[in-house]
């Protein structure tokens, strides 16, 4: 079996006085959607930053197909072929799919922007992920639905040949018959062979789109699963109190009053 | 494909029914290749300009289709006016049921995908009751948020199905004995509702939008968990008795080979399925379909390791590939599913072997040996066109 994609080893980070992640390992690999569920602030958001260079890590490796790098900016990121995609709809309104999918990395040369092989570029990767739902390359974004902006976030990550996909609840701001729409779009990233990181706090769409659940539990990864053989309880057990059964952080043994 | 006006060989044909028949026939046109000019439907179908004029019109006065000018004149005179099938116009779903993943459509005329969702499931959601209302669910919920209304229902299951009433006889790799689903699902939808064995579907898909297209003779073979098959004869797709025919996967190949859970040993599926692929890869059985293909991709880069890691397996391709060549003589033989996700070089040798091999290939001038164009879709197609069977007559 080939190495993972994605690695980290013991990322510890600090605000201040307050310790959000305590030694977390995480392996992304290839082909493989990794949902990544806990409690709010148990510290998904801000694992998902440190790997996307928005935060410094205090102390630990991010290994990238088993070499050591260093991700100091968002831009570290996006060159290695990591893309993240936010759960606020983070598009230029005022743009349409085009220049919104190519936007700071424009095609062309000196005045002219190559136009006609950004469209093009634009319309195969829509139809790669055999997206139907938008129209034409050239709707503007503030006339498409939130499950059609997300779709498009989630086609530029393809576009741009990333390796690996962060998606921090992409469908938090979305309806159900959307939802289903765009998490269906992240399983068949996963069957292109990227690996794929999923926020979500809806356990339903975890179970249904997800490979392997990762929970985190005040900081601390408590447990790394197969989703196939994992019940929704237990999932529950360990988000809210990190374990479950003999999954989990140890049983305290010597407790003392 | 086509039939006589009545549907009875031995009556005559009433105009009304001759109408019908030629619309039907126009409508199929238009949903298989797409907008045509009214001058081009005449030449194809063979029909009048007068004739196709009133069926277009009768047609567009419905909201089937649309007339518009076209774009690009094609030479002097006043342009004939091309005619567009509305997507919305008759909506049916597509179901694809496999082992470990069922994905549903809305597909609107034309086979343009307005809608879809798909999930995963795992022992206890893969219950045949369990399936059956996370579609209907998921269906409606599709539906109602498209605003738009299902008119028929195309089904496709990995096992095997009585046409008739869509009663799944066997599924072996969903555990599934016994269900009536073509019922289960009728009785919730108000719909025509129609089931058959994937790789069937699957071929009815590349056959009319695919890579078997304009091919009259093909054999679809698809690998996922287990290996299927689906055959074109004669432009038409080849059955059997009440529908059975396609078990491709069950053509024993290695008598030393592993037992299969079919009963017998050495099954070209245990050799070629999507669990062996595993094994030759070094990956766990039952590894996700995405990490397969990831490792797949990875070693195309690297053609020394392609024949050194995947050399067992692709004799075992080519021996089953020689075995459905030599038995049903096709001209085309479309690769699909996981078989896509193979390396291109891989299957050009295996192809060449094929070709060398099979004495009905040399006979025929040597069949041609492809991959699906049509990608993870290709049983929802068919699925979308199964049902569109039944609805074309009554749009």
């Amino acid at each position: 079996m080939t190495e993972p994609l994605l690695e980290l080893i013991g990322i510890n980070k600090s605000f201040g006085p307050v310790h959000v992640l305590h030694d977390v390992n995480l392996t992304v690999r290839a082909g493989e959607v990794t949902a990544l569920v806990g409690d709010n602030g148990a510290g998904k958001s801000t694992l998902i930053k440190c790997v996307a260079g928005i935060h410094p890590t205090d102390s630990g490796e991010v290994r990238f197909r088993g070499e050591p790098v260093h991700i100091h900016s968002p831009k570290d990121a996006a060159d290695l072929g990591i893309e993240v995609v936010y759960q606020d709809l983070a598009l230029a309104d005022n743009l349409d799919v085009v220049q919104n999918m190519f936007l700071g990395r424009e095609r062309g040369s000196g005045w002219l922007m190559d136009e006609f092989s950004m469209e093009r570029a634009a319309r195969e990767t829509l139809a790669s992920l055999s997206v139907r739902t938008v129209k034409s390359v050239r709707t503007p974004v503030s006339a498409l639905s939130g499950g059609q902006r997300q779709t498009v976030a989630i086609a530029k990550a393809v576009l741009w040949d990333s390796k690996v996909v962060l998606l921090d609840e992409p469908t938090a701001a979305l309806g159900v018959a959307q939802t289903r729409q765009v998490l269906d779009l992240v399983r068949r990233l996963a069957e292109q062979g990227l690996g794929v990181v999923l926020i979500s706090h809806n356990m339903a769409d975890v179970f249904e789109v997800a490979d392997r659940i990762c929970t985190l539990y005040l900081g601390r990864l408590v447990a790394d699963l197969p989703a196939k053989e994992t019940t929704h309880s237990q999932v529950v057990e360990l988000i809210t109190a990190g374990r479950s059964g003999e999954l989990g952080l140890a049983r305290p043994e010597h407790v003392t009053l | 494909m086509t039939s006589t006006p009545t549907g009875a060989p031995n009556l005559g044909a009433r105009p009304d029914e001759v109408r019908r028949h030629n619309r039907t026939v126009l409508l199929r046109r238009l949903h298989i290749e797409g907008p045509c000019t009214r001058a081009s439907l005449a030449a194809e179908l063979g029909l009048n300009r007068s004739t196709i004029k009133a069926l277009v019109d009768g047609l567009a006065e419905s909201g089937v289709v649309e007339e518009r000018v076209p774009r690009q004149r094609s030479g002097a005179g006043r342009p004939s006016l091309l005619v567009l099938p509305q997507a919305h116009a008759a909506v049916v779903l597509a179901v694809d049921i496999r082992v470990e993943q069922v994905s549903i459509a809305l597909v609107g005329l034309g086979g343009e995908i307005l809608g879809r969702n798909s999930w995963n499931l795992r022992v206890r959601t893969r219950e045949p009751a369990e399936v059956a209302t996370h579609v209907v669910d998921s269906a409606l919920l599709l539906a109602a948020d498209l605003g738009v209304r299902m008119v028929a229902a195309g089904i496709s299951v990995p096992g095997v199905v009585r046409r008739s009433d869509g009663f799944v006889h066997e599924a072996p790799n969903l555990h599934w004995t016994d269900v009536p689903l073509g019922d289960r699902l009728g009785s919730v939808f108000d719909m025509p509702i129609m089931v058959g064995n994937d790789a069937e579907l699957g071929a009815l898909a590349e056959h009319l939008r695919g890579s078997a297209r304009g091919s009259s003779d093909a054999v679809y073979v698809t690998a996922d968990v287990g290996v299927g098959g689906g055959v074109i004869s004669d432009g038409s797709a080849l059955r059997g008795t009440a529908g059975y025919l396609g078990e491709l996967g069950h053509m024993v190949v290695n008598p030393a080979g592993r037992s299969c859970y079919c009963g017998s040993r050495g099954c070209w599926e245990t050799e070629v399925g999507e669990r062996a692929l595993c094994r030759v890869l070094g990956l766990r059985e039952g590894a996700p379909r995405g990490s397969v293909v990831a490792e797949l991709r990875a070693l195309a880069a690297d053609p020394a390791q392609v024949r050194s890691r995947l050399g067992e397996f692709a004799d075992w391709l080519e021996v089953g590939l020689v075995n459905v060549v030599n038995v049903l003589g096709p001209e085309l033989v479309v690769l699909g599913d996981l078989f896509t996700a193979l390396p291109a070089s891989l299957i050009a040798e295996v192809a060449e072997s094929v070709r060398e091999r099979s004495l009905v290939s040399r006979a025929v001038g040597g069949t041609r040996i492809v991959t699906s164009t049509l990608g993870a879709d290709v049983t929802l197609l068919g699925a979308a066109e199964l049902a569109f069977e039944s609805v074309l007559g009554a749009v």
